[in-house]
């Protein structure tokens, strides 16, 4: 059985033509019927994020068209598509899926939804009998990977987007964010976004302020949150643990002496301060004041940017364990498919010797029971005798990943060939909660 | 037999303390599955070697400096334990399981020469007043830990530094762990002192309390008593709280090493 793994991602091919090939969730079961269904596919598989879509064949000595599936299913013309397509086989294959699933392969480095998206296509291709013992054990030896790099390297440990690392600092300077409490000044995409981040995180109640007060009260209802008036602003600002502002005034709204004045009503209990507005909103000297901390839009992208590089460097140790994860997976791949070719080389020469036996039966009836058992065993013995050698030379191959030489023993011993064998023995499974268990849901999403 | 297991103890330390610094340095899980474990079963050991220790006499309490430093160092991992089961932080163990370590270190290698001879030191209340002085000693030291692990995590928040000194646990966890153990310090500072004072009243009369050691130990719980008001009325944190940590436990210090000048808090005579 061979392997081939077809498709695009965000590096090979534009959001465009990503888009033509996403297959939803719903639809994901139905795909990987019909590819199955394709003539030539055994085994099948197929992964569908927003940032790429490919899909995972066995197949047998001919490859199948993979893109003319997709044609046929899609409706889409393969030729405009060709050129942004990527294709591996065997080990690429191997090597690439588990780079996929381990978030080497994404558009940020680390993120953790893609395992549990392949986790997803996983249970679509099992739930329609697409996955038998081939991808069975490749995906297993997939996860298994996957979870070793998570735990081994630090490449998911700290967070890339603004968003994140303003929830990352607020957890550094409170702790828990549970009964905080976040005051939003002015309305931005931006500041929305991390403020939704800390109720996420469990922030308690959020306060909005707007000078246009019906806008802070639109706000304030999606999140459930209280409306306060502008003027209002200095004279609540200290009931908030972390205060995040995005107003388009030219003047700093908070200023040193706002600062030292919060911190003495909060007995001095911490505050943060986020300013997302550019021309800034607060003055960069608040950071001065004991207890206050201010991060403007920069600082936290200069912690994302120092963050992402720490992700690329943690990425180089996890494509050493892939590297090495590759050669176990193929050995072991190996070692299990030279079982069978030693039980055909058994029987090859078991009928041999059986048919040597029956040449000679007319010359051999005059010999004493004693001396027909005597015979029986001594070409039995002979037989294995001669055998020894080339079943250690067949282990060995195995082990040695070393297909020419067992392609040579084959054709030696005149053995059938390889899709002929029966399946190779399948060993002890991880279970299958384990392969289904949740994946935490971070912000950084391969699926738009 | 005790000496055994508070070797068994200081190797465990010691490796604890090594396997602390991949742990919280370099927020390696691998390491803190070694961590932990390790300082738990090296606890255990130098729980079995304190008691032992102590029935081997029929002694109720330490008596020799080996056998206060093995009581303080057991106090501290007994601290550290505690803060890791409420806090789920080992933060601490860069610190304080080396310091616990080399606390150990001495009292494994060899029985104390010089013990106490008094026999003033075997009474039951005495006992007591020792192990909560030195229960408000380990609490003191940790109150310290906490101030200055703040004061480098405020640093660094307030300096937008990334990566070196990630590990540090978050500013509300040390505040809170300073704040605690300054409160359970004083307790056990207080009911030391108290117990202390009774005793000597009966034994020494007045003339005790123009001692050195003594006074100073008057000095410093006045002194606490000044951090915790200050602290509890303006909530006081990071520099300052740091500051004033530091005083207190210089002073601390100072009251261990003014046992070399006091006549009358050394046992050595009947």
């Amino acid at each position: 059985m061979k392997l081939l793994l077809t498709g695009v991602n965000h590096k090979t091919a534009p959001v465009e033509l990503r888009e033509q090939l996403a297959i939803s969730p719903e639809r994901l079961s139905d795909a990987t019927r019909a590819l199955l269904a394709f003539p030539g596919v055994h085994e099948a598989m197929i992964l569908s994020t927003c940032n790429r879509v490919e899909m995972l064949a066995c197949h047998e000595a001919s490859s199948p068209d993979l893109l003319g599936f997709l044609q046929s299913y899609l409706g889409i013309e393969t030729t405009s598509l060709r050129p942004h397509t990527y294709e591996y086989r065997e080990t690429d294959a191997v090597q690439h899926l588990f780079r996929v699933a381990s978030s080497l392969d994404s558009m940020v480095i680390g993120e953790p939804q893609i395992l549990g998206q392949v986790k997803e296509s996983y249970t679509a291709a099992r739930s329609v009998g697409a996955v038998q013992t081939h991808l069975e054990k490749l995906l297993q030896s997939t996860f298994t990977v996957a979870k070793k790099i998570r735990t081994e390297t630090q490449i998911g440990s700290s967070a890339v987007s603004i968003a994140s690392v303003a929830v990352d600092l607020a957890k550094k300077i409170f702790g828990s964010l549970e009964e905080k409490r976040v005051l939003l000044v002015g309305a931005g995409k931006m500041s929305e976004l991390a403020a939704r981040h800390l109720m996420q995180q469990g922030a308690d109640t959020i306060f909005v302020t707007n000078r246009t007060h019906e806008r802070a009260v639109r706000l304030a209802q999606n999140f459930q949150g209280h409306a306060v008036r502008f003027d209002d602003l200095y004279a609540t600002a200290d009931q908030a643990d972390i205060i995040i502002t995005s107003t388009g005034s030219q003047e700093h709204i908070f200023r040193r002496e706002h600062g030292q004045q919060f911190l003495h009503k909060r007995r001095n209990r911490p505050m943060f301060f986020i300013d997302i507005a550019v021309p800034r909103d607060i003055d960069p000297e608040i950071n001065r004041v004991d207890g206050v901390f201010l991060y403007d839009i920069d600082d936290l992208q200069s912690v994302a940017a120092s963050h992402l590089d720490d992700r690329t460097r943690e990425a180089q140790r996890a494509e050493v364990i892939i590297a090495e994860e590759v050669v176990r997976y193929q050995r072991r791949a190996q070692a299990l498919n030279a079982a069978p070719m030693i039980v055909d080389l058994q029987n090859t020469a078991e009928e041999m010797r059986q048919a040597e036996l029956r040449r000679a039966q007319a010359r051999l009836q005059s010999l004493t029971p004693e001396q027909q058992a005597a015979v029986e065993a001594l070409t039995r013995g002979l037989m294995n005798k001669f055998l020894h050698m080339p079943m250690q030379a067949i282990k060995a191959a195995a082990l040695e990943a070393d297909t020419v030489m067992l392609e040579v023993m084959r054709a030696a011993f005149n053995l059938p060939a390889v899709q002929e064998q029966g399946k190779p023995h399948v060993p002890a499974q991880p279970s299958a909660a384990n392969a289904e268990e949740p994946v935490s849901i971070g912000d950084q999403r391969d699926r738009s | 037999m005790y000496l055994l297991w508070l070797r068994v103890a200081a190797v465990l330390y010691g490796l604890a303390s090594v396997s602390a610094l991949p742990a919280v340095l370099g927020d390696r899980p691998r390491w803190q599955r070694i961590c932990l474990p390790v300082t738990i079963a090296g606890w255990i050991f130098h729980f079995v070697a304190f008691v032992e220790m102590l029935a081997a006499a029929h002694r109720l309490m330490p008596v020799g400096m080996h056998q206060v430093q093995a009581t303080l160092s057991l106090l501290i991992v007994t601290a550290f334990l505690l803060i890791w089961l409420r806090y789920r932080t080992i933060s601490f163990g860069v610190f304080a399981l080396p310091l616990a370590f080399l606390m150990i270190l001495v009292p494994a290698i060899g029985p104390d020469k010089y013990t106490f001879s008094s026999s003033l030191v075997r009474s039951g209340w005495i006992a007591i007043h020792v192990t909560l002085l030195l229960a408000a000693y380990a609490a003191l030291i940790f109150s310290l830990l906490a101030s200055l692990f703040y004061l480098a995590q405020e640093r660094r928040l307030k300096n937008r530094q990334s990566g070196f000194l990630e590990w540090l646990p978050p500013l509300d966890t040390m505040d809170q762990i300073a704040k605690t153990t300054l409160i359970l310090g004083f307790y056990c500072m207080t009911g030391g002192l108290l117990i202390g004072s009774l005793i000597a009243q009966e034994h020494m009369g007045a003339a005790y309390f123009l001692d050195p050691k003594v006074v100073l130990s008057f000095v410093m719980w006045v002194l606490y008593l000044v951090i915790l008001f200050v602290r509890r009325s303006t909530g006081l944190r990071g520099r300052r709280a740091v500051y004033l940590s530091s005083a207190v436990f210089l002073l601390m210090l100072c009251v261990w090493a003014a046992n070399l000048f006091s006549s009358v808090h050394r046992f050595t005579t009947q």
